[in-house]
């Protein structure tokens, strides 16, 4: 083996630090979660899970976790349905049209967060949805579905469009077609769409922070008026929950993944 | 075999345009019952649109498509009922060859002790018994291709519409698989329209023999027909090797192995001119002479080489002589 040239390990020292500048800040909420005092602080000498315990005994953390997850699970559910739904049919449609439509669909992925926000909200009180787990959920869901939108439509550009022909010549309807051709030659793009939707919704806190009030209080939200309001550490121990909790989907995700591709 | 009681399929004056151009152009053609009909045609022909028209995966411009005499032009494709064999093949990835085979039953849920046992039937129909349970990646190009053929005529369908099926398949494999196909058409007696740009397997499967060009039909009829009485250079050309004469303000077709050759001042004919070897290739049964004739023109010559053993070399003078019956006199 060649021994390492100077110049190589500057490489990997710059190569390192990046990765450490892009991932140490979150983890920075670790320590934090684990001082002892009272206010967001490193812990000095000792460690202590006082703040982990407050945020399991905390009816008011545990509510805005299931707010969370009932809202994040319905938004992925819906975008993911609606994502694949556009996604198929504009690549049945395929045609000039079609590209506009795709445009004007990415667009809610594309405007400034706290336009979209103001907009939620100046549409939900007319409507009656705002803070409202339906005003979160389809906001949410606005929001999400151009991830699904392309994360089902780069699966869909390897799917071969003869095997769509071949079902309907052999007497399948279009549903059926979609139903056993056509979604399990892409599911792995419906898979990830549903995720990235989950995830979207799970720390969304702009579009929220308008729409929500007294009745929904989500997670993310919980934990910015923690911070701004009293400096709590509990917040900092919520964060290392929801670290553990994402890191932990995305693993088995990619093994999930792995796994396919082995059997395949 | 018996002849069935459907599969009789008219094309009347279709045509087909994509914006200004047109791809298929007031064709007309019956197709009988239990037929073995081949399109043949170099690509840009219009041969695979008038399929998918046929198929229903392309509407026609104008002009009609009757099945029995009805017309279909308002069927969706998959009310059609026509089996088809994709270019490729188009095999379901994820399903097992018995799902793929029964796909098509499945979707008209037909009862499970009738799709069971029509399956196997169809498995025994193309010799891949005890491949049921194997993934369509797990098999050859030349058993993917008989997955796909027993799919397409699990349901029994009057017509069966085959596109290029054996063009992924090495000439070896694809010459076994032409008989197997044949065999597959005496047994089953559905009408078979197969699309294809290879002549030498239009020749060997097909009752008749459809030669299209630019969108038009050019010249229908049995390979027998075709190859020996061509109507345009065109079908000369494309469906076997042909010599053009220049006779009289005419063109005349002549095959190249219907040409007699010999030494100089050997040859007794009607017609023999004299010439000189350019080139000769071989091709291990027959050896093609290119012979320039005294004024100028190159003509193409097969000769049998083991009756001829080193009786040609290149720069001899050689006597060429056919008999009137040998050419035919083309329009145009």
């Amino acid at each position: 083996m060649r021994r390492k040239s100077f110049a190589d390990r500057i490489r990997t020292c710059a190569v390192w630090s990046l990765l450490m500048f892009l991932v140490l800040p979150a983890l920075v909420a670790i320590p934090v979660s684990l001082t002892p005092k009272r206010f967001l602080s490193f812990p000095s000498s000792e460690l202590s899970l006082r703040h982990f315990e407050t945020l399991i005994n905390s009816s008011q953390w545990i509510s805005s976790f299931f707010q969370s997850a009932t809202i994040a699970g319905a938004t992925a559910l819906l975008s993911t349905i609606f994502g694949t739904l556009c996604a198929v049919g504009l690549w049945r449609v395929s045609s000039k049209m079609g590209e506009t439509v795709r445009a004007f669909l990415l667009l809610p992925l594309i405007i400034p967060q706290i336009i979209s926000a103001m907009a939620f909200y100046h549409l939900w009180i007319p409507l009656g949805i705002l803070d409202s787990y339906p005003g979160l959920i389809l906001a949410h869901t606005i929001l999400a579905t151009p991830m699904v939108l392309i994360t089902v439509s780069a699966s869909l550009a390897n799917f071969d469009p003869k095997l769509e022909q071949a079902s309907r010549n052999l007497g399948a309807s279009t549903m059926t077609t979609l139903w056993m051709v056509i979604l399990p030659s892409i599911k792995p793009g419906v898979w990830a769409g549903a995720l990235f939707a989950f995830i979207l919704s799970w720390d969304e806190i702009v579009v929220t922070l308008f729409i929500s009030r007294f009745s929904v209080y989500t997670l993310p939200r919980r934990m910015w008026n923690g911070i701004r309001e009293n400096t709590d550490p509990t917040v900092a121990s919520a964060a290392v929950v929801l670290i553990v909790l994402t890191a932990l989907a995305f693993v088995s995700y990619e093994l999930i993944i792995r796994k396919r591709q082995r059997s395949a | 075999m018996t002849l069935p009681d459907t599969g009789d399929l008219s094309i009347k004056n279709v045509t087909k345009t994509f914006g200004s151009t047109t791809a298929v152009d007031h064709v007309n053609l019956e197709v009988q019952r239990g037929e073995f009909l081949t399109l043949l045609g170099p690509s840009g022909s219009g041969k695979t649109t008038l399929l998918m028209m046929i198929a229903g995966f392309e509407d026609a411009s104008s002009g009609d498509i009757a099945l029995d005499g009805a017309s279909i032009l308002n069927v969706p494709a998959e009310k059609r009922n026509f089996g088809m064999v994709f270019q490729g093949y188009a095999l379901f990835p994820h399903m097992t060859v018995r799902r793929n085979i029964s796909y098509p039953l499945d979707v008209r849920k037909r009862p499970k002790s009738e799709i069971e046992s029509r399956v196997e039937e169809m498995l025994a129909l193309v010799q891949l018994e005890g491949f049921g349970d194997r993934l369509p990646k797990q098999l050859s190009g030349g058993q993917q291709q008989r997955v796909a053929l027993a799919r397409a005529l699990c349901f029994a369908p009057p017509v069966l519409l085959l596109d290029e099926p054996l063009g992924a398949l090495d000439k070896k494999l694809r010459i076994e698989v032409q008989a197997q196909l044949k065999a597959i058409h005496d047994r089953v007696g559905t009408t078979f329209l197969y699309v294809t740009h290879d002549q030498e397997e239009a020749l060997s499967m097909s009752d008749r023999i459809v030669i299209m060009r630019d969108g038009k039909i050019e010249q229908v009829g049995t390979p027998n027909e075709l190859y020996e009485k061509p109507r345009t250079v065109f079908a000369a050309d494309f469906l076997g090797k042909s010599n053009f004469l220049e006779r009289s303000e005419a063109t005349y077709a002549l095959r190249p192995e219907k040409i007699d050759v010999a030494p100089s001042g050997d040859l007794q004919c009607a017609v023999s001119v004299t010439g000189k070897i350019q080139t000769i290739s071989y091709f291990g049964a027959v050896q093609k002479l290119m012979v320039m004739l005294d004024d100028g023109k190159c003509l193409e010559v097969d000769v049998d080489i083991w009756r001829n053993r080193n009786a040609f070399s290149v720069g001899q003078v050689v006597d060429l002589g056919w008999t009137d019956d040998a050419v035919t006199k083309l329009e145009g």
